[in-house]
């Protein structure tokens, strides 16, 4: 039983080592079995050194992914600005939600990628419209968020402030905002995912620049390694955006248990 | 405490609870007028050019005249429905079929979850649509091109929710299941199964919200029917009435998914205490 | 007879009913009860019974459907400052530490930061928590969390604190603890103590005097004295048994 044991737990430790290298076996030959219309990683490298000599579009690929980068800083600050107090009025203030909720409601259903071609008709191809398309699909978790994270503070904690004299404005910024928080960041850690999504549609329905464009460009003039390569760009840059994010969560709640 | 009183104090209560609720409904109503009637004047009185935005009673009139007449993108309003439709549920059915059972397995088994885990977490992180190009080489712009992205993106949720759900479950469900006898495959389907199902349906509803998201993004880059390409040849065609009426429709096609989805999710989970 | 001091806390035909068009739930049927004042006096009634609500009307929370509150001889209405609570579930804010859990009734009342620092180290070196001030309740054992609670009612400035099953979620040795900790903290700085508990042992080991209550709707069923009782009080002892018998058999135990 024992040894069994342990030749499992060594089975285990090799198994991803197995999965990534048969992944990687299985993208060369697909590669190859497709003509290299899927490239393969060395194409994908090849690719990248030519891009740090060679712009795309007059900007290298760091360019790129720092303007996409920005796009969405921009719509998330915005939306963290104006959707976290919103919803906090919404989860506090009976008759503002009585109002605001069923226009929110009855908008939220139309997602952010289909509102595209009527903010890009308003606003015309700057940045500007593409930032307002981002943060249409950020500011709806953050408001949504905030407002159940104030409705649902339990009533034992609303309770104990008001015995121990807090009222009002105290109760609100001491006991049902804190409480609120945890809400409030996952909110804003589900716009981080929503965001990087939208942002990708918006530059490959209509954009100049970002790597939603490069995508599309690949697309357009059969530069698949280039496509494959933005895909990777974008896919590193998500990923670090989230880890960056729990670790500011942890910082400035560092009394949440995980 | 004397009856009479006591009537009194419900009448009173009663009343109390009534009136707000009416006071509530109110509200909503102001709230919803409220957005038509402004829509309706900015529309009206040209605050934003008129080739730029119609009104609430236009979008009607189009939806209805699009009911019967193909131009200029060359499909009737149905068509566009039922083309979505069939996209984005067929894309929607394989990735439940597929996700959950994955999820499950995934979290119950140490093995499956080693060996698949880390694909699916190096896939993981790039998002659905960024696959549209490779779908179209492959497989053109039809239904399967679009149903494969839209099976992607709700794949995502569904497997990420049936993994930690099952992982989620009592360990003492699990004990007294392995006391009586059960084996491990068994108190896999009798006991990880159930108790994951609220986290299943948690998913399942998140994976249909990307999936009806997705098809637009899907139809806007890659289509020749579809609601999210009626919208996108309205702006090709600068007819700004055909773009409103495609974003209500598929506003109101999203409010229906959800409502089928609360119905069916409270007849499953019909054993959860409800609050 | 020690019991013939000041009446702090009053209520009279105190009765809630929730009220609801699917039919009502009768809590609290009537209660009339009078505590002295620096008494101990322990409310002990089945699970479920309406005594929660009882406490909570007395302490603001929950507004009587019918009847009346007096402190000090005058009615009060809501909230008072006057009156505190240690909470069955803690209600300890896991995003303050101990010393800021403990000065929120000072803080909310807008006493000075130097001064209500002063006075939370004072209840909290009372309870033994010196040096935890700094902590969070995440690092707090699940007794230690219910002496910061303690600790916090204390600092309220609170002449009268109502106790809601305060050791009802911690373990059978905590709570064996906590009890000898109340009764040290309360001879050590007097207050009135209204003390809701289901534990017959834990009622007579605490109280100055029992009131029992029925099960729900509750009335009072009957009030014990136990100023014959010496304290500290030994449950082992002839006379201490001889009450649990009385009490055990005038409870509801039974089954619904």
């Amino acid at each position: 039983m024992k040894k069994q044991n342990k030749y499992y737990h060594i089975m285990l430790g090799i198994f991803p080592v197995i999965s990534i290298g048969c992944f990687i076996a299985l993208w060369y030959f697909v590669a190859a079995y497709t003509d290299y219309r899927i490239p393969n990683l060395t194409q994908v490298w090849e690719r990248f050194l030519v891009t740090l000599e060679k712009p795309i579009a007059k900007k290298s690929i760091f360019e790129h992914a720092g303007i996409s980068l920005l796009r969405v800083v921009k719509a998330l600050a915005c939306s963290i600005i104006l959707g976290i107090p919103l919803g906090l009025l919404m989860g506090w203030n009976k008759t503002f939600r009585g109002i605001v909720r069923p226009i929110f409601e009855a908008i939220r259903p139309i997602p952010p990628i289909a509102w595209i071609p009527l903010i890009t008709m308003w606003f015309g191809i700057g940045e500007l419209p593409k930032i307002i398309i981002i943060f249409l699909g950020t500011f709806v978790p953050i408001v949504v968020n905030s407002y159940t994270g104030v409705a649902m503070v339990p009533r034992l904690n609303t309770d104990a402030g008001k015995i121990f004299g807090a009222d009002g404005r105290k109760l609100l910024t001491d006991i049902v905002l804190p409480t609120a928080f945890p809400s409030i960041f996952a909110g804003i850690r589900t716009a981080i995912g929503t965001g990087w999504v939208v942002m990708l549609a918006a530059e490959m329905i209509s954009a100049k620049s970002g790597l939603g464009f490069l995508v599309i460009r690949g697309q357009d003039v059969s530069d698949y390694p280039l496509i494959l390569l933005a895909m990777i760009f974008i896919g590193v840059i998500g990923a670090a955006l989230s880890f960056i994010f729990n670790r500011i969560e942890r910082w400035i709640c560092p009394w949440m248990e995980k | 405490m004397e009856q009479m009183i006591r009537e009194s104090k419900k009448r009173e209560a009663l009343g109390r609870m009534k009136k707000e609720s009416i006071r509530n409904l109110c509200l909503g109503i102001v709230g919803i007028a409220g957005l038509l009637l402004l829509w309706d004047m900015v529309a009206r009185f040209g605050i934003i050019p008129k080739n730029l935005i119609v009104s609430p009673w236009e979008v009607v009139k189009t939806l209805a005249i699009k009911m019967s007449d193909t131009k200029p993108e060359g499909s009737l309003l149905l068509a566009h429905i039922t083309s979505s439709l069939i996209v984005a549920l067929s894309g929607y059915a394989l990735a439940l079929l597929i996700g959950i059972p994955l999820g499950l397995l995934m979290g119950w088994y140490k093995a499956i979850d080693r060996l698949i885990g880390p694909v699916f977490e190096v896939l993981r992180p790039v998002p659905p649509i960024a696959w549209i190009p490779f779908t179209i080489i492959f497989l053109g712009i039809g239904l399967e091109a679009k149903a494969v992205i839209i099976f992607l993106s709700a794949f995502i949720p569904c497997l990420i929710n049936s993994y930690s759900g099952i992982k989620l479950t009592n360990q003492v469900y699990v004990n007294v299941a392995a006391t009586c006898g059960a084996s491990r495959w068994e108190t896999f389907c009798r006991v990880g199964i159930p108790s994951a199902m609220p986290m299943v349906f948690a998913g399942m509803r998140i994976s249909l919200g990307n999936a009806w998201s997705t098809l637009v993004a899907a139809e806007m880059l890659a289509a020749n029917k579809g609601l999210g390409y009626m919208i996108l040849m309205g702006r090709t065609y600068g007819r700004v009435d055909l773009i409103m009426s495609g974003m209500v429709m598929i506003g109101i096609l999203g409010i229906i998914f959800n409502a089928v989805f609360d119905r069916v999710e409270r007849f499953v989970l019909r054993w959860r205490v409800t609050r | 007879m020690p019991l013939d001091g000041k009446i702090k806390l009053k209520a009279e035909h105190l009765c809630k009913i929730y009220f609801s068009s699917k039919g009502d739930m009768d809590a609290v049927e009537d209660i009339s009860l009078e505590v002295k004042e620096n008494e101990f006096l322990v409310i002990l009634g089945p699970g479920q019974c309406g005594k929660s609500v009882f406490l909570n009307m007395l302490c603001g929370l929950e507004e009587p459907t019918n009847g009346k509150i007096y402190r000090d001889g005058t009615e009060i209405h809501g909230t008072d400052e006057k009156i505190s609570m240690v909470f069955q579930r803690m209600a300890i804010m896991p995003w303050k530490n101990s010393m800021q859990n403990v000065e929120m009734g000072p803080k909310y009342h807008g006493v000075n930061k130097n001064v209500r620092r002063q006075s939370g180290m004072r209840f909290l070196e009372m309870v033994g928590l010196k040096g935890f001030e700094g902590s969070y309740p995440r690092q707090l054992s699940g007794g230690m969390k219910q002496r910061v609670g303690i600790a916090r009612a204390y600092n309220a400035d609170a002449e009268i604190l109502l106790m809601d099953e305060p050791f009802g979620a911690l373990d059978a040795q905590t709570r064996y603890q906590m009890q000898d900790e109340i009764l040290r903290i309360w001879e050590k700085d007097r207050r009135t103590i209204l003390f809701v508990t289901n534990n017959i042992e834990e009622a007579i080991y605490l109280g100055d005097r029992i009131v029992l209550l029925s099960k729900r709707p509750a009335v009072v069923k009957e009030i014990y004295d136990l100023s014959h009782l010496p304290r500290p009080r030994d449950n082992v002892s002839r006379s201490f048994m001889e009450m649990r018998k009385e009490i055990t058999d005038a409870m509801d135990l039974g089954l619904e």
